[in-house]
Protein backbone atom coordinates (compact mmCIF):
# COMPACT_ATOMS: atom_id res chain seq x y z
CA UNK A 1 0.00 0.00 0.00
CA UNK A 2 1.54 3.43 -1.28
CA UNK A 3 -0.03 5.68 1.78
CA UNK A 4 1.62 8.94 -0.05
CA UNK A 5 -0.38 8.10 -3.06
CA UNK A 6 -3.18 6.98 -0.89
CA UNK A 7 -3.01 10.63 0.49
CA UNK A 8 -2.79 12.31 -2.50
CA UNK A 9 -5.78 10.78 -3.50
CA UNK A 10 -7.93 11.35 -0.37
CA UNK A 11 -6.54 15.15 -0.38
CA UNK A 12 -7.41 15.75 -4.22
CA UNK A 13 -10.74 13.89 -4.04
CA UNK A 14 -11.14 16.29 -0.61
CA UNK A 15 -10.71 19.56 -2.52
CA UNK A 16 -12.71 18.17 -5.69
CA UNK A 17 -15.58 17.35 -3.16
CA UNK A 18 -15.49 20.93 -1.45
CA UNK A 19 -16.20 22.02 -4.99
CA UNK A 20 -18.91 20.44 -5.52
CA UNK A 21 -19.84 21.71 -2.09
CA UNK A 22 -19.53 25.27 -3.60
CA UNK A 23 -22.20 24.27 -5.98
CA UNK A 24 -24.40 22.32 -2.95
CA UNK A 25 -24.59 25.46 -0.81
CA UNK A 26 -27.14 26.66 -3.61
CA UNK A 27 -29.04 24.22 -3.57
CA UNK A 28 -29.23 24.21 0.29
CA UNK A 29 -30.19 28.10 0.41
CA UNK A 30 -33.30 27.41 -2.39
CA UNK A 31 -34.09 24.20 0.03
CA UNK A 32 -34.74 25.75 3.20
CA UNK A 33 -36.98 28.77 2.18
CA UNK A 34 -38.94 26.58 -0.60
CA UNK A 35 -38.68 22.70 0.27
CA UNK A 36 -37.62 21.54 -3.05
CA UNK A 37 -34.17 20.86 -4.65
CA UNK A 38 -33.68 23.32 -7.38
CA UNK A 39 -33.03 21.34 -10.43
CA UNK A 40 -31.84 24.69 -11.93
CA UNK A 41 -28.76 25.27 -9.88
CA UNK A 42 -26.81 23.38 -13.34
CA UNK A 43 -28.37 26.10 -15.47
CA UNK A 44 -27.71 29.19 -13.60
CA UNK A 45 -24.03 28.07 -12.71
CA UNK A 46 -23.19 27.53 -16.10
CA UNK A 47 -25.12 31.16 -16.91
CA UNK A 48 -22.89 33.00 -14.34
CA UNK A 49 -19.70 31.67 -15.88
CA UNK A 50 -21.86 32.81 -18.85
CA UNK A 51 -22.15 36.02 -17.74
CA UNK A 52 -18.67 36.82 -16.20
CA UNK A 53 -17.22 35.69 -19.54
CA UNK A 54 -19.07 38.25 -21.48
CA UNK A 55 -18.49 41.05 -18.96
CA UNK A 56 -15.00 40.57 -19.08
CA UNK A 57 -14.02 38.20 -22.48
CA UNK A 58 -16.72 39.80 -24.36
CA UNK A 59 -17.22 43.67 -22.73
CA UNK A 60 -13.21 43.53 -21.51
CA UNK A 61 -13.76 44.17 -17.84
CA UNK A 62 -10.68 43.17 -15.72
CA UNK A 63 -12.14 39.63 -13.83
CA UNK A 64 -11.79 41.50 -10.13
CA UNK A 65 -14.50 43.74 -11.53
CA UNK A 66 -16.34 41.50 -13.91
CA UNK A 67 -17.20 38.92 -11.66
CA UNK A 68 -18.44 40.81 -8.72
CA UNK A 69 -20.77 42.57 -11.37
CA UNK A 70 -21.66 39.32 -12.42
CA UNK A 71 -22.57 38.29 -8.83
CA UNK A 72 -25.24 41.49 -8.69
CA UNK A 73 -26.73 40.69 -12.32
CA UNK A 74 -27.50 36.79 -11.10
CA UNK A 75 -28.35 38.19 -7.70
CA UNK A 76 -31.22 40.20 -9.51
CA UNK A 77 -31.70 37.33 -11.29
CA UNK A 78 -32.44 35.23 -8.98
CA UNK A 79 -35.47 38.00 -7.66
CA UNK A 80 -36.52 38.34 -10.60
CA UNK A 81 -37.42 34.06 -11.20
CA UNK A 82 -38.95 34.45 -7.61
CA UNK A 83 -41.18 37.63 -9.06
CA UNK A 84 -42.25 36.49 -12.53
CA UNK A 85 -42.48 32.44 -11.73
CA UNK A 86 -42.42 31.12 -8.23
CA UNK A 87 -44.53 33.76 -6.81
CA UNK A 88 -48.20 32.48 -9.05
CA UNK A 89 -47.08 28.96 -7.35
CA UNK A 90 -47.22 29.72 -3.90
CA UNK A 91 -49.57 27.17 -2.11
CA UNK A 92 -49.20 24.30 -4.81
CA UNK A 93 -47.80 21.39 -4.77
CA UNK A 94 -44.56 21.18 -4.33
CA UNK A 95 -43.89 19.02 -7.21
CA UNK A 96 -45.23 21.52 -9.15
CA UNK A 97 -42.61 23.66 -7.59
CA UNK A 98 -39.85 21.45 -8.78
CA UNK A 99 -41.58 21.22 -11.95
CA UNK A 100 -41.10 24.73 -12.44
CA UNK A 101 -37.19 24.54 -11.80
CA UNK A 102 -36.76 21.45 -14.51
CA UNK A 103 -38.23 23.78 -17.00
CA UNK A 104 -35.96 26.71 -15.90
CA UNK A 105 -32.93 24.74 -16.16
CA UNK A 106 -34.03 23.31 -19.85
CA UNK A 107 -34.65 27.05 -20.61
CA UNK A 108 -31.27 28.37 -19.48
CA UNK A 109 -29.21 25.82 -21.31
CA UNK A 110 -31.05 26.92 -24.52
CA UNK A 111 -30.62 29.97 -24.31
CA UNK A 112 -26.74 30.36 -23.30
CA UNK A 113 -26.78 27.24 -26.49
CA UNK A 114 -28.59 30.49 -28.70
CA UNK A 115 -26.58 33.06 -27.17
CA UNK A 116 -23.15 31.73 -26.85
CA UNK A 117 -22.73 28.73 -28.88
CA UNK A 118 -21.85 25.35 -27.91
CA UNK A 119 -18.07 25.87 -28.42
CA UNK A 120 -16.20 25.42 -24.92
CA UNK A 121 -14.60 28.84 -23.73
CA UNK A 122 -11.84 29.62 -20.60
CA UNK A 123 -12.74 31.77 -17.99
CA UNK A 124 -8.68 32.00 -17.17
CA UNK A 125 -8.44 33.16 -13.78
CA UNK A 126 -5.11 33.48 -13.59
CA UNK A 127 -3.88 30.56 -11.30
CA UNK A 128 -0.96 28.97 -12.36
CA UNK A 129 -0.90 25.13 -13.37
CA UNK A 130 2.31 24.06 -11.76
CA UNK A 131 2.45 21.35 -9.84
CA UNK A 132 1.89 22.55 -5.72
CA UNK A 133 3.76 20.00 -3.28
CA UNK A 134 2.47 20.12 0.17
CA UNK A 135 5.54 17.86 1.20
CA UNK A 136 5.45 14.57 -1.44
CA UNK A 137 1.89 15.35 -2.18
CA UNK A 138 1.12 17.17 -5.07
CA UNK A 139 -2.08 19.03 -5.30
CA UNK A 140 -3.48 21.21 -7.79
CA UNK A 141 -3.36 25.16 -7.10
CA UNK A 142 -7.12 25.57 -8.78
CA UNK A 143 -8.87 22.91 -6.48
CA UNK A 144 -7.20 24.88 -3.42
CA UNK A 145 -8.56 27.82 -4.47
CA UNK A 146 -12.02 26.43 -5.23
CA UNK A 147 -11.87 24.83 -2.02
CA UNK A 148 -10.91 28.35 -0.39
CA UNK A 149 -13.99 29.99 -1.85
CA UNK A 150 -16.41 27.14 -0.69
CA UNK A 151 -15.20 27.16 2.71
CA UNK A 152 -15.31 31.27 2.80
CA UNK A 153 -18.68 31.08 1.84
CA UNK A 154 -19.66 28.52 4.18
CA UNK A 155 -18.62 31.08 7.18
CA UNK A 156 -20.30 33.32 5.41
CA UNK A 157 -23.72 31.87 5.19
CA UNK A 158 -23.52 30.79 8.48
CA UNK A 159 -22.72 33.85 10.18
CA UNK A 160 -25.67 35.39 7.77
CA UNK A 161 -28.05 32.87 9.27
CA UNK A 162 -27.31 34.23 12.55
CA UNK A 163 -28.48 37.94 11.81
CA UNK A 164 -32.31 39.47 11.70
CA UNK A 165 -32.70 38.83 8.12
CA UNK A 166 -31.16 34.98 8.08
CA UNK A 167 -33.29 34.79 10.90
CA UNK A 168 -36.37 35.56 9.41
CA UNK A 169 -35.76 33.45 6.14
CA UNK A 170 -34.84 30.25 8.65
CA UNK A 171 -38.35 31.17 10.09
CA UNK A 172 -39.83 30.96 6.40
CA UNK A 173 -38.26 27.67 5.73
CA UNK A 174 -39.89 26.54 8.88
CA UNK A 175 -43.82 28.27 8.62
CA UNK A 176 -44.71 30.27 6.13
CA UNK A 177 -47.73 30.49 7.34
CA UNK A 178 -46.64 31.95 10.64
CA UNK A 179 -44.16 34.22 8.93
CA UNK A 180 -46.77 35.77 7.45
CA UNK A 181 -49.01 36.09 10.98
CA UNK A 182 -46.15 37.73 12.05
CA UNK A 183 -45.66 40.27 9.01
CA UNK A 184 -42.58 38.48 7.54
CA UNK A 185 -42.71 38.74 3.83
CA UNK A 186 -42.29 35.30 2.53
CA UNK A 187 -42.27 35.95 -0.91
CA UNK A 188 -39.73 38.88 -0.79
CA UNK A 189 -37.36 35.80 1.93
CA UNK A 190 -37.60 33.38 -0.85
CA UNK A 191 -36.32 35.92 -3.75
CA UNK A 192 -33.31 36.75 -1.67
CA UNK A 193 -33.29 32.91 -1.16
CA UNK A 194 -32.74 32.48 -4.87
CA UNK A 195 -30.69 35.51 -5.30
CA UNK A 196 -27.99 34.31 -2.69
CA UNK A 197 -28.16 30.81 -4.57
CA UNK A 198 -27.66 32.75 -7.71
CA UNK A 199 -24.78 34.74 -6.44
CA UNK A 200 -23.20 30.82 -5.71
CA UNK A 201 -23.89 29.83 -8.94
CA UNK A 202 -21.60 32.52 -9.81
CA UNK A 203 -18.52 31.56 -7.58
CA UNK A 204 -19.21 27.57 -8.72
CA UNK A 205 -19.53 29.17 -12.29
CA UNK A 206 -15.56 30.67 -12.30
CA UNK A 207 -14.06 27.45 -10.67
CA UNK A 208 -15.52 25.18 -12.39
CA UNK A 209 -15.52 27.03 -15.72
CA UNK A 210 -11.69 27.79 -14.70
CA UNK A 211 -11.55 24.07 -14.73
CA UNK A 212 -13.16 21.82 -17.18
CA UNK A 213 -14.20 25.60 -19.37
CA UNK A 214 -17.56 26.74 -19.78
CA UNK A 215 -20.01 25.30 -22.05
CA UNK A 216 -23.16 23.49 -21.80
CA UNK A 217 -21.17 20.53 -19.91
CA UNK A 218 -21.49 22.70 -16.68
CA UNK A 219 -24.96 22.31 -16.07
CA UNK A 220 -24.57 18.53 -15.32
CA UNK A 221 -22.71 19.68 -12.32
CA UNK A 222 -26.48 19.53 -10.75
CA UNK A 223 -25.88 15.57 -10.55
CA UNK A 224 -22.77 15.76 -8.24
CA UNK A 225 -23.99 18.70 -6.43
CA UNK A 226 -27.35 17.19 -5.53
CA UNK A 227 -25.64 13.91 -4.24
CA UNK A 228 -23.67 16.18 -1.93
CA UNK A 229 -26.63 18.36 -1.24
CA UNK A 230 -28.94 15.33 -0.16
CA UNK A 231 -26.04 13.24 1.57
CA UNK A 232 -25.49 16.34 3.77
CA UNK A 233 -29.41 16.62 4.32
CA UNK A 234 -30.65 18.77 1.84
CA UNK A 235 -31.43 21.69 4.45
CA UNK A 236 -27.74 21.77 6.64
CA UNK A 237 -25.04 24.00 4.56
CA UNK A 238 -22.57 22.31 7.34
CA UNK A 239 -24.27 19.24 6.05
CA UNK A 240 -23.57 20.33 2.22
CA UNK A 241 -19.64 20.79 3.32
CA UNK A 242 -19.03 17.66 5.00
CA UNK A 243 -20.80 15.57 2.04
CA UNK A 244 -18.83 17.20 -0.59
CA UNK A 245 -15.37 15.89 1.15
CA UNK A 246 -17.05 12.63 1.57
CA UNK A 247 -18.19 12.21 -1.67
CA UNK A 248 -15.01 13.52 -3.05
CA UNK A 249 -12.41 11.37 -1.44
CA UNK A 250 -15.15 8.46 -1.57
CA UNK A 251 -14.88 8.48 -5.33
CA UNK A 252 -11.45 9.70 -5.70
CA UNK A 253 -9.92 6.63 -3.61
CA UNK A 254 -12.93 4.32 -4.85
CA UNK A 255 -11.97 4.68 -8.28
CA UNK A 256 -8.77 4.37 -7.91
CA UNK A 257 -9.73 0.65 -6.67
CA UNK A 258 -12.74 0.02 -8.94
CA UNK A 259 -11.38 1.32 -12.26
CA UNK A 260 -8.90 -1.07 -13.05
CA UNK A 261 -11.19 -4.25 -12.20
CA UNK A 262 -14.15 -2.70 -13.96
CA UNK A 263 -12.62 -0.90 -16.64
CA UNK A 264 -13.46 2.71 -16.31
CA UNK A 265 -16.50 4.35 -15.30
CA UNK A 266 -15.99 3.51 -11.61
CA UNK A 267 -16.75 7.35 -10.59
CA UNK A 268 -20.28 7.56 -11.87
CA UNK A 269 -21.04 4.26 -9.89
CA UNK A 270 -19.61 5.80 -6.68
CA UNK A 271 -21.92 8.67 -6.96
CA UNK A 272 -24.79 6.71 -7.99
CA UNK A 273 -24.45 4.64 -4.99
CA UNK A 274 -24.00 7.13 -2.52
CA UNK A 275 -27.23 9.01 -3.63
CA UNK A 276 -29.37 5.56 -3.82
CA UNK A 277 -28.04 4.72 -0.85
CA UNK A 278 -28.94 7.92 1.37
CA UNK A 279 -32.20 7.89 -0.21
CA UNK A 280 -32.68 4.73 1.17
CA UNK A 281 -31.22 4.00 4.56
CA UNK A 282 -30.93 7.80 5.70
CA UNK A 283 -33.58 9.78 3.54
CA UNK A 284 -32.68 13.10 6.00
CA UNK A 285 -28.84 12.34 5.17
CA UNK A 286 -26.13 13.28 7.70
CA UNK A 287 -27.04 16.75 9.35
CA UNK A 288 -30.91 17.29 7.58
CA UNK A 289 -33.28 17.95 10.18
CA UNK A 290 -36.37 15.61 11.17
CA UNK A 291 -39.85 17.26 11.75
CA UNK A 292 -40.04 17.97 15.48
CA UNK A 293 -42.49 15.22 16.61
CA UNK A 294 -43.34 15.57 20.29
CA UNK A 295 -44.38 12.81 22.28
CA UNK B 1 -74.23 58.54 21.09
CA UNK B 2 -74.37 56.02 18.89
CA UNK B 3 -71.89 58.08 16.64
CA UNK B 4 -69.54 58.45 19.62
CA UNK B 5 -69.64 54.55 20.37
CA UNK B 6 -68.79 53.85 16.69
CA UNK B 7 -65.10 56.05 17.02
CA UNK B 8 -64.03 54.26 19.74
CA UNK B 9 -64.15 50.83 17.75
CA UNK B 10 -60.40 49.31 17.43
CA UNK B 11 -62.12 47.48 14.76
CA UNK B 12 -65.17 46.85 13.07
CA UNK B 13 -66.10 44.59 11.19
CA UNK B 14 -69.54 44.65 8.68
CA UNK B 15 -71.52 42.33 7.65
CA UNK B 16 -68.51 40.06 6.08
CA UNK B 17 -68.80 37.11 3.62
CA UNK B 18 -65.87 34.88 3.13
CA UNK B 19 -65.29 32.61 0.08
CA UNK B 20 -62.85 29.79 -0.27
CA UNK B 21 -61.64 29.15 -3.88
CA UNK B 22 -64.69 31.28 -5.12
CA UNK B 23 -67.16 28.09 -3.84
CA UNK B 24 -67.05 27.63 -0.21
CA UNK B 25 -69.18 30.20 1.53
CA UNK B 26 -67.12 29.49 5.07
CA UNK B 27 -68.74 32.95 6.79
CA UNK B 28 -72.05 34.47 5.81
CA UNK B 29 -72.40 38.47 6.66
CA UNK B 30 -70.63 38.41 10.04
CA UNK B 31 -70.10 41.81 11.84
CA UNK B 32 -68.47 41.74 14.44
CA UNK B 33 -66.97 44.72 16.65
CA UNK B 34 -63.86 45.63 19.01
CA UNK B 35 -64.21 48.78 21.31
CA UNK B 36 -60.55 50.05 21.87
CA UNK B 37 -59.17 48.45 24.90
CA UNK B 38 -61.33 45.92 25.55
CA UNK B 39 -61.32 41.95 25.36
CA UNK B 40 -63.99 40.34 23.20
CA UNK B 41 -64.58 36.37 22.81
CA UNK B 42 -66.08 35.30 19.77
CA UNK B 43 -67.51 31.99 20.89
CA UNK B 44 -68.67 28.72 18.65
CA UNK B 45 -68.68 24.83 17.87
CA UNK B 46 -66.07 23.68 15.36
CA UNK B 47 -66.40 24.91 11.55
CA UNK B 48 -68.42 27.42 12.67
CA UNK B 49 -66.43 30.41 11.04
CA UNK B 50 -64.58 31.47 13.87
CA UNK B 51 -60.57 30.92 12.35
CA UNK B 52 -62.41 32.39 8.88
CA UNK B 53 -63.65 35.42 11.15
CA UNK B 54 -60.09 36.31 12.43
CA UNK B 55 -58.26 35.51 8.73
CA UNK B 56 -60.42 38.13 7.34
CA UNK B 57 -59.32 40.69 9.47
CA UNK B 58 -55.35 39.69 9.32
CA UNK B 59 -55.82 38.66 5.90
CA UNK B 60 -54.26 35.76 6.25
CA UNK B 61 -57.51 34.65 4.25
CA UNK B 62 -55.23 34.86 0.76
CA UNK B 63 -52.61 31.96 1.97
CA UNK B 64 -55.80 29.58 2.00
CA UNK B 65 -57.10 30.67 -1.47
CA UNK B 66 -59.62 32.71 0.69
CA UNK B 67 -60.99 36.42 -0.23
CA UNK B 68 -63.73 38.89 1.52
CA UNK B 69 -66.63 38.75 -1.12
CA UNK B 70 -68.84 40.91 0.48
CA UNK B 71 -68.26 43.93 3.55
CA UNK B 72 -65.67 45.49 4.76
CA UNK B 73 -62.89 45.53 7.67
CA UNK B 74 -62.21 48.71 8.98
CA UNK B 75 -59.28 49.37 11.49
CA UNK B 76 -59.25 52.32 13.41
CA UNK B 77 -61.59 54.15 10.89
CA UNK B 78 -59.55 52.44 7.88
CA UNK B 79 -60.77 50.57 5.39
CA UNK B 80 -58.23 47.28 5.11
CA UNK B 81 -60.20 45.22 3.21
CA UNK B 82 -57.83 45.18 0.69
CA UNK B 83 -54.53 46.11 2.51
CA UNK B 84 -52.07 42.91 2.12
CA UNK B 85 -51.31 40.45 5.45
CA UNK B 86 -48.23 41.56 6.10
CA UNK B 87 -48.80 45.80 5.83
CA UNK B 88 -52.06 45.12 8.20
CA UNK B 89 -49.28 43.57 10.72
CA UNK B 90 -47.54 46.64 10.48
CA UNK B 91 -50.74 48.52 11.15
CA UNK B 92 -51.11 46.73 14.24
CA UNK B 93 -53.06 43.91 13.84
CA UNK B 94 -51.33 40.32 14.78
CA UNK B 95 -53.19 37.02 14.52
CA UNK B 96 -51.92 34.01 16.70
CA UNK B 97 -53.04 31.39 14.69
CA UNK B 98 -54.75 28.33 15.65
CA UNK B 99 -52.20 25.66 16.41
CA UNK B 100 -49.37 27.54 18.20
CA UNK B 101 -47.16 27.23 14.81
CA UNK B 102 -43.83 28.07 16.86
CA UNK B 103 -41.14 27.92 14.41
CA UNK B 104 -39.60 24.77 15.82
CA UNK B 105 -35.96 24.59 14.55
CA UNK B 106 -35.66 28.32 16.11
CA UNK B 107 -35.02 29.19 19.77
CA UNK B 108 -37.42 30.73 21.64
CA UNK B 109 -35.27 34.03 20.84
CA UNK B 110 -34.90 33.66 17.54
CA UNK B 111 -38.83 33.56 16.97
CA UNK B 112 -39.11 36.82 19.22
CA UNK B 113 -36.27 37.82 16.53
CA UNK B 114 -38.06 36.46 13.77
CA UNK B 115 -40.84 38.98 14.36
CA UNK B 116 -38.94 42.17 15.00
CA UNK B 117 -40.85 45.00 12.57
CA UNK B 118 -38.37 45.91 10.55
CA UNK B 119 -36.40 49.09 11.88
CA UNK B 120 -36.93 48.03 15.52
CA UNK B 121 -33.55 48.62 17.07
CA UNK B 122 -31.54 45.87 18.63
CA UNK B 123 -31.92 47.84 21.92
CA UNK B 124 -35.37 48.11 21.51
CA UNK B 125 -36.07 44.40 20.57
CA UNK B 126 -33.78 43.45 23.63
CA UNK B 127 -36.04 45.35 25.49
CA UNK B 128 -39.23 43.70 24.04
CA UNK B 129 -37.81 40.43 24.60
CA UNK B 130 -37.32 41.22 28.54
CA UNK B 131 -40.52 42.56 29.14
CA UNK B 132 -42.14 39.31 26.93
CA UNK B 133 -39.68 37.03 29.35
CA UNK B 134 -41.51 38.84 32.57
CA UNK B 135 -44.61 37.95 31.64
CA UNK B 136 -43.81 34.40 30.73
CA UNK B 137 -40.71 33.63 33.21
CA UNK B 138 -41.64 29.90 32.20
CA UNK B 139 -40.54 30.47 28.79
CA UNK B 140 -37.06 32.69 30.19
CA UNK B 141 -35.58 29.39 31.60
CA UNK B 142 -35.91 28.14 27.74
CA UNK B 143 -35.28 30.78 25.72
CA UNK B 144 -32.32 29.09 24.14
CA UNK B 145 -33.32 25.71 23.23
CA UNK B 146 -35.09 24.51 20.39
CA UNK B 147 -39.00 25.80 20.42
CA UNK B 148 -40.19 22.12 18.66
CA UNK B 149 -39.06 20.49 22.33
CA UNK B 150 -41.00 23.20 24.19
CA UNK B 151 -44.01 21.74 26.17
CA UNK B 152 -47.72 22.79 24.79
CA UNK B 153 -47.99 25.57 27.02
CA UNK B 154 -44.54 27.19 26.44
CA UNK B 155 -44.95 26.66 22.89
CA UNK B 156 -48.45 28.61 23.06
CA UNK B 157 -46.91 31.58 25.08
CA UNK B 158 -43.88 31.48 22.75
CA UNK B 159 -46.52 32.10 20.04
CA UNK B 160 -48.10 35.09 22.06
CA UNK B 161 -44.86 36.66 22.80
CA UNK B 162 -44.15 36.51 19.40
CA UNK B 163 -47.03 38.15 18.08
CA UNK B 164 -46.85 40.91 20.83
CA UNK B 165 -43.20 42.16 19.55
CA UNK B 166 -44.91 43.06 16.30
CA UNK B 167 -46.82 45.72 18.80
CA UNK B 168 -49.74 45.04 18.13
CA UNK B 169 -52.75 47.25 18.93
CA UNK B 170 -55.21 44.61 18.51
CA UNK B 171 -54.16 40.90 19.32
CA UNK B 172 -56.26 38.12 17.83
CA UNK B 173 -55.86 34.96 19.78
CA UNK B 174 -57.16 31.65 17.59
CA UNK B 175 -58.13 28.93 20.40
CA UNK B 176 -54.87 29.08 23.05
CA UNK B 177 -56.25 26.98 25.40
CA UNK B 178 -56.51 24.09 22.70
CA UNK B 179 -54.83 20.98 24.79
CA UNK B 180 -53.82 23.09 27.58
CA UNK B 181 -54.42 21.91 31.22
CA UNK B 182 -56.86 24.08 32.97
CA UNK B 183 -54.40 25.67 35.60
CA UNK B 184 -52.38 26.66 32.60
CA UNK B 185 -55.40 28.37 30.59
CA UNK B 186 -55.96 29.98 33.65
CA UNK B 187 -52.29 31.39 33.55
CA UNK B 188 -52.40 32.31 30.01
CA UNK B 189 -55.49 34.25 30.45
CA UNK B 190 -54.28 35.83 33.32
CA UNK B 191 -51.03 37.00 31.49
CA UNK B 192 -53.17 38.19 28.65
CA UNK B 193 -55.85 40.06 31.14
CA UNK B 194 -52.67 41.76 32.21
CA UNK B 195 -50.89 42.57 28.54
CA UNK B 196 -54.63 43.97 27.93
CA UNK B 197 -54.21 46.21 30.98
CA UNK B 198 -50.84 47.45 30.97
CA UNK B 199 -50.30 47.72 26.80
CA UNK B 200 -53.79 48.81 26.15
CA UNK B 201 -53.92 45.94 23.90
CA UNK B 202 -57.04 45.57 22.24
CA UNK B 203 -57.88 41.34 22.32
CA UNK B 204 -60.31 39.80 20.15
CA UNK B 205 -59.91 35.76 21.87
CA UNK B 206 -61.32 33.10 19.75
CA UNK B 207 -63.03 29.94 21.54
CA UNK B 208 -64.07 26.60 21.94
CA UNK B 209 -63.98 26.91 26.04
CA UNK B 210 -65.87 29.31 26.82
CA UNK B 211 -66.40 29.27 30.62
CA UNK B 212 -62.62 30.26 30.88
CA UNK B 213 -63.04 32.85 27.84
CA UNK B 214 -66.12 34.45 29.48
CA UNK B 215 -64.34 34.88 32.87
CA UNK B 216 -61.83 37.57 31.34
CA UNK B 217 -63.78 39.49 28.58
CA UNK B 218 -66.38 42.11 28.83
CA UNK B 219 -68.47 40.82 25.92
CA UNK B 220 -68.36 38.04 23.05
CA UNK B 221 -70.11 37.09 19.72
CA UNK B 222 -71.57 33.49 19.45
CA UNK B 223 -70.98 32.25 15.87
CA UNK B 224 -72.79 29.04 14.34
CA UNK B 225 -72.66 27.82 10.60
CA UNK B 226 -71.04 31.29 9.66
CA UNK B 227 -73.83 33.74 11.53
CA UNK B 228 -73.42 35.47 14.65
CA UNK B 229 -76.83 34.27 16.37
CA UNK B 230 -76.01 36.07 19.81
CA UNK B 231 -74.10 39.00 20.87
CA UNK B 232 -73.96 40.56 24.40
CA UNK B 233 -72.10 41.09 27.75
CA UNK B 234 -69.66 38.57 29.30
CA UNK B 235 -72.34 38.53 32.36
CA UNK B 236 -75.23 38.29 29.94
CA UNK B 237 -73.74 35.36 27.88
CA UNK B 238 -72.73 33.80 31.23
CA UNK B 239 -76.53 33.95 32.26
CA UNK B 240 -78.15 33.31 29.30
CA UNK B 241 -79.82 29.67 29.74
CA UNK B 242 -79.07 28.59 26.45
CA UNK B 243 -75.23 29.26 26.85
CA UNK B 244 -75.40 27.83 30.50
CA UNK B 245 -77.37 24.37 29.31
CA UNK B 246 -74.87 23.81 26.22
CA UNK B 247 -71.66 25.52 26.93
CA UNK B 248 -71.38 26.27 30.69
CA UNK B 249 -72.54 23.06 31.58
CA UNK B 250 -73.86 22.15 34.87
CA UNK B 251 -71.25 24.26 37.13
CA UNK B 252 -69.00 21.59 35.48
CA UNK B 253 -66.66 22.44 32.97
CA UNK B 254 -68.18 22.09 29.59
CA UNK B 255 -66.64 22.49 25.96
CA UNK B 256 -68.37 22.82 22.46
CA UNK B 257 -66.50 19.12 21.57
CA UNK B 258 -68.70 17.32 23.95
CA UNK B 259 -71.72 19.40 22.57
CA UNK B 260 -74.47 17.50 19.85
CA UNK B 261 -74.81 19.99 17.30
CA UNK B 262 -78.11 19.02 16.04
CA UNK B 263 -79.65 19.99 19.12
CA UNK B 264 -77.84 23.57 19.24
CA UNK B 265 -78.23 24.94 15.81
CA UNK B 266 -82.00 23.88 16.21
CA UNK B 267 -82.20 26.27 19.55
CA UNK B 268 -80.90 29.81 17.67
CA UNK B 269 -81.27 28.75 13.47
CA UNK B 270 -84.91 27.75 13.86
N1 LIG C 1 -58.90 26.79 3.58
C1 LIG C 1 -60.19 26.43 3.48
N2 LIG C 1 -60.70 26.03 2.30
C2 LIG C 1 -62.00 25.66 2.20
N3 LIG C 1 -62.87 25.67 3.22
C3 LIG C 1 -62.41 26.07 4.43
C4 LIG C 1 -61.06 26.46 4.62
N4 LIG C 1 -60.88 26.79 5.92
C5 LIG C 1 -62.08 26.61 6.50
N5 LIG C 1 -63.00 26.18 5.63
C6 LIG C 1 -64.42 25.90 5.91
O1 LIG C 1 -65.02 27.06 6.42
C7 LIG C 1 -65.87 26.76 7.50
C8 LIG C 1 -65.45 27.53 8.74
O2 LIG C 1 -64.17 27.08 9.15
P1 LIG C 1 -63.34 27.75 10.32
O3 LIG C 1 -61.99 27.15 10.30
O4 LIG C 1 -63.44 29.21 10.22
O5 LIG C 1 -64.15 27.23 11.59
P2 LIG C 1 -63.80 27.37 13.13
O6 LIG C 1 -64.98 28.00 13.77
O7 LIG C 1 -62.50 28.02 13.32
O8 LIG C 1 -63.74 25.85 13.58
P3 LIG C 1 -62.75 25.11 14.62
O9 LIG C 1 -63.30 25.35 15.96
O10 LIG C 1 -62.86 23.68 14.23
O11 LIG C 1 -61.40 25.67 14.43
C9 LIG C 1 -65.80 25.26 7.70
O12 LIG C 1 -66.92 24.69 7.06
C10 LIG C 1 -64.54 24.85 6.99
O13 LIG C 1 -64.68 23.57 6.44
MG1 LIG D 1 -60.71 27.41 13.99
Amino acid sequence: MDWVFLSELAINGALTGLLYSLFAIGLVLIYKASSVPNLAQGGLTMVGAYVVLALSHDAGLPLWLAIPLAAVIMFGLGFGIERVALRRLAGRPVVMILMLTLGLDIFLRGITLAIWGGTSRSVDLGVSYEPLFLGDIFVSRIHLVGAGVALALFVAFMLFFRTRTGIKLRAIADDYMASWSVGISVERGVGLSWALASVVAVAAGVIWGEIQGVDQALSLLLLKGLTVAVLGGLDSILGAVIAGIILGVVENVGADFLDPLVGGGSRELIVAAVLILTVMIRPHGLFGRHDIERV
Amino acid sequence: MQEKVEAEHILSMNSVEVLYDNVMLAIKGVSVKVPKGEMIALLGSNGAGKSTTLKAISGLLKAERGRISRGEVTFQGTDITEVLAQNRVGMGICHVIEGRRVFEHLTPDENLTAAAPRGMSRSALNAENEKIYDYFPRLAERRNSQAGYLSGGEQQMLAIGRALVTQPKLLMLDEPSLGLAPFLVEEIFGILQKINQEEGVSVLLVEQNALAALEIVSQGYLIENGRVVMHGTAEALKSNSDIQEFYLGGGEETDFHNVKHYSRRKRWLS
